[in-house]
């Protein structure tokens, strides 16, 4: 019986030291390339070698060090972390400066993530992502010296400090942009978009914006905007790609999936639905050229509503690199990705009207009329 | 018919079969619940069995390239897992919350590191995904035969229901079984094996919760994200409660709880125009079987009374 006993005992410490030991390697997979040296940039390509070699004036002790913190989620995201991360490397390569990320698990290690670089002084800390931007603030009102770059977060710069630029983008005019090849492009005149939650305000620009750039096209067109709740609104892929179902059986032809895994669910599941009842169907993708992360709805993606997410975080990432960040909301740029395998489905006179569309839009000569934030009932 | 502009037929059937695909992996985790809590093994790692298989399911799918064998691998990783929780909670006599609580820590890191290993190797080939089945003659019906048209793990929760009332109910295990859940004593004084009863039932409960997590990945979008179930299992859990430890109350639950999901939906393409508001958000919607559920656990709505002997050790002899 005692045995029996003992043995109970060690089979339980045993497997709870193996649980933690597999949430821990979770963790500390993504947390060990947070230390110094074992940086993706350090060992990524001869290319970024070569590149820092070649700046003679760059000595490897007084490296510029560049640290992301990703929202939840990781740097293969295939969306904003990823972008944000290529966009940081990007310029680290060309630069010569050292780049690395903490993956973040949980809403509640933000802080904690980003104080990872401060007590390593970093020069630069980027953090991806809407929800880590109080957390953004806050360690930068602590460290003045150290330069953070907020990925997609809006700033009130009154309440921000200088050493923290935020890059922002008008999501309603990428989204006006989809909407109005969308409406070019249909032929039930009804069209739809699968989207994580509109208390996200760039969600909620997406959506907004898609719908007027629908309706500027045609103005008797259906539109109908479907958001996630709250709760896993961008990790449900399943519920996207039923949405989609959904919303084809009434008769939509053309989908725009905007929120992360959710939004991605919607483009696969339109891409099923096309494939089993031989409809035609165009799905547009969001924030990236998702033709290239989302290979499985590739035959019917339309397009993708693109932030310039890597362009502007590398831009960012050099002027605060030569002290020369702006502090405030820096605007990046936003547009539409190519056809692809569907260029030859759009006709000359609809591309001649979306490249006007996007250039008036540019020059603020076409406004999309969306609030910025979901206005309050 | 019309209704906001949409047919309302089309809109119904939609309705339907969404509510039967969300229905799915609910009933199914609420199956695996019966047959662990019916034979006096409580399993709160439903969710856990669910997200490791899910992964497996795909991982073994898109190896395969052949999404019925990432089945066979789904249903195999989360019957290995609950035979842990098995062997804990009859054979160390564990508290059999902890055990399940292990299961699902164990799960999440399981998947998040393992998913990690295969995502970064950048060798993954295409992921997969069931086909839908239609029911011959009964699918080519106009607008009504879209019902009849399912991908198969949805068609096997159906089934499975109807199988499990039968077992339950009707054969000389269902009744040894819950024998072994009522009175384990009782029941080895007539030379049932308290034991084996308990195994096998938590181990049939496993293959059935590989099953819920099969459907999140191959039956869905073929892809796996970390942490997808999100609380499923625990969704199922409730639906169990609900249902009384039933089968087909256990379904009626899930299909309640996958009903207020796709009116999420309907709801929301419905109210696209102006002029057809029903003043009712969405939220509301998702957040109103839970509160059934709180309802019934709260004797309100009749009560649920679990098996006697749900989630007590037995030990031979006292």
């Amino acid at each position: 019986m005692k045995q029996r006993k003992f043995s109970y005992l060690v089979m339980v410490a045993v497997l709870f030291g193996l649980t933690m030991l597999m949430s821990a390697c979770d963790l500390g997979g993504t947390a060990s390339s947070a230390t110094p040296n074992s940086g993706a940039a350090a060992s990524n390509t001869p290319a970024g070698g070569a590149a820092t070699s070649s700046t003679p004036a760059t000595a490897a002790g007084a490296a510029i060090r560049v640290g992301l913190v990703t929202d939840v989620g990781k740097v293969d995201d295939k969306s904003f972390n990823q972008s944000a991360w290529e966009g940081v490397k990007g310029a680290a390569d060309k630069n010569g400066y050292k780049a690395n990320y903490i993956e973040t698990a949980d809403q509640k290690d933000y802080a904690t993530n980003i104080q990872q670089f401060v007590s390593q002084k970093y020069d630069i800390i980027v953090t991806v992502g809407f929800l880590i931007a109080d957390a953004t603030n806050k360690a930068a009102t602590a460290n003045p010296g150290i330069q953070f770059i907020g990925v997609d977060q809006f700033q009130d710069p009154t309440k921000s400090p200088k050493n923290y630029t935020s890059l922002v983008f008008q999501e309603d005019q990428a989204g006006y942009l989809a909407g109005a090849l969308a409406a070019y492009m249909s032929k039930t005149g009804h069209i739809g978009a699968v989207l994580g939650t509109d208390n996200v305000p760039p969600v909620y620009r997406y959506g907004e914006g898609y719908r007027q750039g629908a309706l500027s096209v045609n103005s008797s067109i259906k539109v109908d905007t479907i958001y996630h709740e709250d709760n896993n609104a961008f990790n449900d892929p399943d519920w996207g790609s039923k949405t989609a179902g959904t919303l084809i059986s009434n008769g939509a032809d053309v989908i725009f999936g905007a929120g992360g895994k959710t939004g991605n669910g919607a483009l696969i599941g339109l891409a099923q639905t096309a494939a089993q009842s031989g409809k035609t169907l165009y799905a547009i993708g969001v924030d990236t050229d998702q033709y290239l992360t989302v290979p499985e709805a590739q035959k019917y993606l339309l397009s993708s509503a693109t932030k310039g997410l890597s362009d502007g975080t590398s831009t960012l990432v050099t002027m605060a690199a030569n002290k020369q960040a702006p502090g405030g909301n820096f605007t990046g740029k936003v547009g539409l990705a190519p056809f692809h395998d569907l260029d030859s489905a759009v006709s000359q006179a609809t591309k001649d009207k979306i490249t006007k569309l996007t250039s008036d839009i540019a020059s603020g000569a076409v406004k999309t009329g969306v609030a910025p934030v979901k206005p309050a009932k | 018919m019309q209704i906001c502009g949409t047919d309302f037929w089309v809109t119904l059937i939609n309705l339907l079969s969404n509510t039967l695909e969300f229905a799915a992996p609910l009933t199914l985790g609420a199956l695996c619940g019966l047959f662990c809590e019916r034979s006096g093994v409580v399993n709160i790692g439903i969710e856990g069995l669910m997200l490791t298989s899910a992964f497996f399911g795909f991982i073994v799918g898109s190896y395969s390239q052949n999404p019925w064998v990432g089945i066979i691998g789904a249903v195999i990783s989360s019957v290995v897992l609950s035979g842990l929780h098995a062997v804990l909670s009859i054979r160390f006599k564990v508290d059999q919350i902890i055990s399940g609580t292990v299961i699902n820590i164990l799960a999440v890191g399981l998947t998040g590191y393992l998913n990690r290993l295969f995502v970064d190797s950048g060798t993954l080939p295409a992921a997969v995904t069931l086909p839908k089945l239609g029911i011959p003659g009964l699918d080519q019906i106009p607008v009504l035969g879209a019902l009849f048209v399912q991908p198969p793990i949805t068609w096997l929760a159906v089934i499975l229901v109807l199988v499990a009332n039968y077992v339950m109910y009707f054969t000389r295990w269902g009744l040894r079984t819950r024998a072994v859940g009522e009175n384990p004593g009782a029941a080895d004084t007539v030379g049932i094996n308290v034991y084996f009863m308990r195994y096998a039932n938590v181990l049939i409960g496993g293959a059935i919760a590989g099953l819920a997590g099969a459907y999140f990945t191959l039956e869905s979008t073929g892809t796996f994200e970390t942490g997808m179930t999100h609380g499923s299992g625990f969704i199922a859990l409730a639906a169990l409660i609900f249902g009384k430890w039933t089968p087909l109350g256990l379904w009626g639950a899930a299909l309640l709880f996958g009903l207020s999901q796709g009116l999420s939906i309907t709801f929301q393409a419905l109210q696209q125009s102006s002029d057809c508001q029903f003043g009712v958000s969405k939220d509301v919607l998702v957040m109103l079987p839970y509160i059934l559920t709180i309802l019934v656990l709260a004797g309100v709505v009749g009560r649920a009374v679990a098996p006697a002997a749900d989630g007590q050790v037995y030990e031979k002899g006292r």
